[in-house]
């Protein structure tokens, strides 16, 4: 770069730009009374994850050629229909689950409350924690994780966006639970990924290729992972209510 | 409730993320702090409306920079304001502002005079070119996109102005 460019980049830091409206909450109000009341067009309807996802997988997912089809949002999650899968690294690293420990630290670092684990199943082959991101139940057939349960908190408390994009094999179906809304991903494999307030990406694999429950709780989200039919899923959902 | 909720919290945030460097983009272009901020949050309004022309894995900002440039331009055509440098010095540094780079701190009083100047003396192709480029600190994509031009042009524009700038710029005593 020549001295001029430099010269020029430095002359930002010396103009006075007074300082830029935050125009965030008149944008929101706007929006908010144009946003189509019954029956949204799927076309509209994707259009906020569609641009959060787009920008994660640009950003981080460089070999993603994918068509985002549809999405549905539950709690801190954002679910996108896809017409092509980037990459997947399944039952990756127990490290991406975090450190084990036991339920009681694992709520004392979670920054969030944390529902115990279900209570018709054995206990938890392992409990392992994120400070104040995640904390997940693992039970364990062999080296293979047979059942996941994991916690995040929502979308407003942290900020961040868990997004998932599905191939269209996979089923989506959405549900109540006791008053909580809830989506069934049925079966097949896809990708998971945290989006976090300043844009930045984080892996965060999905770990199983079975089927998945997200139930958003009182802010909490709450995913259950494993080969489950989707009655067996909302059970255990169930299973972990106060 | 809830989900319609969170779409707008979701949009907010991204305003949030970008509504600096758009405003930046918006008064350079309008040439007039109202306008420039009329200019942005009309532009985060029509970008959310268009989001269904949004191509999946294009990067965002360049896209939305276009928008709010645009709407930046129709502000200063309607006003009858001709385009020109709209960029100010600051008087002084505010209590509250980050220690300068080195490279600001080295640009005398004089020097950074001379540089408004020669930038105010260019056309305004060339003067926008390398506004957009090197003082807003855009990459040639987003600058493409704010100015309505091709990427190639962006390349060809900069070398010319920055050439153009050197010779109307007084030579340096140091």
């Amino acid at each position: 770069m020549s001295g001029l460019e430099h010269e020029l980049r430095a002359l930002a830091e010396h103009v006075d730009w007074s300082d830029p409206p935050d125009v965030a909450l008149g944008v929101g109000a706007e929006i908010a009374g144009q946003r189509p009341r019954q029956r949204p067009s799927p076309r509209l309807v994707f259009a906020v994850a569609a641009v959060l996802v787009a920008l994660a997988v640009a950003l981080a997912v460089p070999p993603a050629r994918t068509a985002i089809l549809d999405w549905l949002g539950i709690g801190s999650a954002r679910i996108v229909r896809v017409d092509e899968l980037p990459p997947l690294q399944l039952n990756a690293s127990d490290e991406l689950l975090g450190e084990p420990t036991t339920l009681a630290d694992a709520r004392s670092r979670a920054g969030f409350p944390v529902a115990p684990p279900p209570r018709d199943e054995p206990a938890p082959d392992e409990v392992r924690v994120v400070d104040g991101r995640r904390v997940s139940y693992v039970w364990r057939d062999g080296d293979r994780i047979r059942l996941l349960v994991t916690q995040v908190p929502g979308l407003l408390q942290r900020g961040a966006i868990l997004g998932k994009l599905i191939p269209p094999s996979v089923r989506i179906e959405r549900l109540m639970i006791d008053g909580d809304g809830a989506v069934f991903l049925g079966g097949g494999p896809h990708a998971v990924f945290l989006l976090d307030p300043n844009g930045r990406y984080e892996e965060d694999h999905g770990w199983l290729a079975g089927a998945t429950l997200l139930v958003d709780r009182g802010g909490t989200t709450l995913r259950i992972e494993g080969s489950l039919s989707r009655d067996r899923a909302v059970e255990l959902a169930r299973a972990m209510e106060g | 409730m809830r989900a319609r909720h969170g779409d707008a919290a979701a949009y907010e945030e991204l305003v949030r993320m970008h509504q600096a460097i758009a405003y930046r983009v918006a008064l350079v272009v309008a040439g007039d702090l109202g306008d420039a901020e009329e200019a942005v949050q009309d532009g985060f309004v029509k970008a959310y409306r268009a989001l269904h022309r949004f191509r999946a894995g294009a990067p965002f900002r360049p896209w939305l920079l276009r928008i709010v440039a645009n709407e930046a331009r129709n502000r200063r055509r309607s006003a009858g304001r001709r385009a020109g440098l709209a960029l100010r010095a600051a008087t002084a540094a505010a209590s509250g502002d980050a220690a300068p780079s080195p490279e600001a701190a080295a640009l005398s009083h004089e020097r950074r005079d001379a540089l408004l100047g020669a930038l105010a003396r260019l056309d305004e192709r060339d003067r926008d070119v390398l506004v957009h480029r090197f003082v807003l600190g855009l990459g040639e994509e987003e600058t493409a996109a704010a100015l309505g031009v091709r990427r190639g042009t962006v390349k060809s524009r900069t070398s010319r102005a920055l050439e153009r700038m050197r010779d109307a710029l007084p030579e340096e005593d140091s």
